[in-house]
């Protein structure tokens, strides 16, 4: 395949890369590339060893590089370039795609449609502010993973976690059996951040602490990380004095958020929504500019692999029509706006024609209630939880209620009568 | 005497904490605390039987890969998910492997496989 040929260009061979890539190329895209700076397809799927991916894409329960395999088999069965160990280092606003590999060099083509699918990152300790020395024994979640399940090194013996992501809880989980002793796991909001099933199977089963409404207040050692103080926290999230406790430990590892990887983007120009941190798009999953796409984690950070795969097939099969066609596809009209504790909703516009599936997340907990898509559409739940990504379906039958006029909808979680 | 234990349902976002009151012979007496039928449900089973799948890696001979990802076949009880470990730790492997390969059979006499989940190339 030469580059000048090139239909649609998949940026990260991940879970969203390889899903778009494979429904790009499904949708009637000939020349499909995925440009990867790994060595491998797959992404971050290779240490995510656990299972529990597949239950709603495949109805299996699978492990990561299970989840990995069956994608990776298709993009190599169905004729899409891959380029391995290709950094993208620019793309502009008119789809010129600058890259650099050792095989390659330095690589600049233009084409028809691009898919971008960076995934996200995860908040490190400069983004907390914690205050003590600079040890060695600090780091994330994720990069501990990596090291224990792919790399075959222990970070630590006795080991805190702040943050309560499902990340932390499943390491958590995986140094505990490999023999490490996880102190606690430290989490400053009221309630658990991730899924319940990691917060039961991870960190309740093996019997490790976990304080809410506390955080790590302080990091003591010079050369590596000898203990933490853990204090309780206000409404405010300051730590209350005389609540302190030191708890001694050689590592810290910290599940504090993750954040969409979007510079290459924001170099396209596209116009990023500063609450998830991805870009803005309608219901194609097309961003403020024309021909550029976007799906998983780099669009807003999920919590199923699952939707990852669904959503960035979106983004590949109308990355597929854009460059078939070559004229824009139409945008969505209808803004899309969170309301009472909704925090945000993607897409963020649609065009009332067809099918939609929205994404969306609250702001805090809450029980009893419905979610009302304006006039269209309710949906009774019995909870919802900022760590549970919520899916409504919108069917164009119930889009027939918009009026003509209608500019805008706002998305509510309203409180409902009844157990 | 009676006796109660907790069991935090995992079914859905609400994690109800369900209450099983337990006769001496540890038969189940009442369930309360659910608020759906899946949660009484998954209390008596997880009561009864809390199984989970196993997943870990082994060290790799002769291969760029230092680990292989591996995991049982089926879950098993949780009460052997240390004692699994410490056969899974003591297991060295060569390439190649394929996914899906047994790597340990018949872990602790469960009848249940540790299997690859992932190939490994030299």
């Amino acid at each position: 395949m030469k580059l000048q040929d090139v239909d649609v260009a998949v940026i990260g061979a991940g879970p969203a890369g390889m899903a778009a890539a494979i429904k790009a190329k499904e949708a009637g895209a000939k020349n499909v590339v995925i440009m990867e700076r790994a060595e491998q397809l797959g992404g971050l799927l290779h240490q995510c060893i656990h299972n529990g991916f597949g239950l709603l894409y495949f109805k299996e329960d699978l492990t990561g590089p299970e989840y990995a395999h069956r994608f990776i088999e298709k993009v190599m069965d169905t004729g899409i370039e891959p380029l391995l160990e290709t950094m993208v280092i620019r793309i502009s606003n008119d789809r010129a795609v600058s890259a650099v590999s050792k095989s390659g060099g330095y690589i600049n083509f233009k084409p028809r449609s691009i898919v971008l699918a960076m995934g996200c990152r995860e908040r490190t300790r400069g983004a907390l502010n914690i205050p003590g020395s600079r040890p060695a024994g600090i780091l994330t979640a994720g990069t501990a993973q990596r090291f224990v399940n792919v790399e075959g090194f222990i970070p630590g013996k006795k080991i805190v976690i702040l943050g309560s992501g499902d990340i932390g809880m499943i390491m958590a989980r995986r140094l505990t059996l490999e023999g490490a002793k996880v102190e606690a796991v430290v989490e400053i909001l009221p309630y658990v951040g991730g899924l319940i099933r990691n917060e039961v199977q991870c960190v309740h089963d093996f019997h490790i602490p976990m304080y809410l409404k506390h955080t790590v207040a302080q990091i003591h050692g010079e050369e590596r990380v000898e203990a933490v103080t853990m204090a309780q926290v206000d409404d405010n999230n300051c730590p209350i004095a005389g609540t302190e406790r030191k708890i001694e430990c050689d590592t810290l590892l910290l599940s504090v958020g993750l954040i969409p990887e979007n510079e290459l983007s924001l170099m396209a120009g596209v116009k990023l929504d500063p609450i998830t941190g991805g870009a803005i798009v309608d219901e194609t999953r097309q961003t403020s500019v024309v021909g550029i796409f976007a799906g998983g984690n780099v669009l807003h950070v999920h919590d199923l692999v699952d939707n990852v795969s669904s959503e960035s097939e979106l983004a590949g099969q109308s990355a597929a029509s854009f460059a078939k066609e070559e004229k824009p596809l139409e945008r969505g009209k209808i803004a899309l706006k969170g309301g009472r504790n909704i925090r945000y909703v993607v897409p963020h516009t649609i065009s009332g024609q067809k099918d939609v599936t929205l994404y969306m997340r609250v702001n805090h907990p809450e029980e009893t209630v419905r979610i009302k898509v304006g006039d269209v559409m309710t949906k009774a739940l019995r909870v919802v939880k900022p760590s549970e990504m919520l899916k409504i379906d919108l069917s164009t039958e119930e889009l027939k209620r918009l009026g003509k006029e209608t500019k805008q909808i706002i998305v509510d979680c309203e409180k409902r009568e009844g157990r | 005497m009676t006796r109660e234990e907790t069991i935090i349902c995992v079914g859905c976002p609400l994690g109800c904490e369900i209450k099983l009151i337990l006769s001496d012979g540890d038969e189940v007496i009442e369930v309360g605390g659910n608020k759906c039928k899946e949660g009484k449900q998954y209390a008596l089973e997880e009561f009864s039987n809390p199984v989970r799948t196993l997943t870990a890696t082994v060290l790799t001979k002769d291969s760029s890969q230092p680990l292989l990802p591996v995991r049982t076949s089926k879950p098993i009880l949780k009460t052997l998910l240390r004692q699994g470990m410490s056969i899974i730790a003591e297991t060295t492997v060569k390439p190649p492997i394929k996914m899906d390969d047994v790597i340990v059979p018949n872990l602790l006499d469960t009848g249940v496989d540790v299997i690859a989940t992932s190939d490994l190339r030299s």
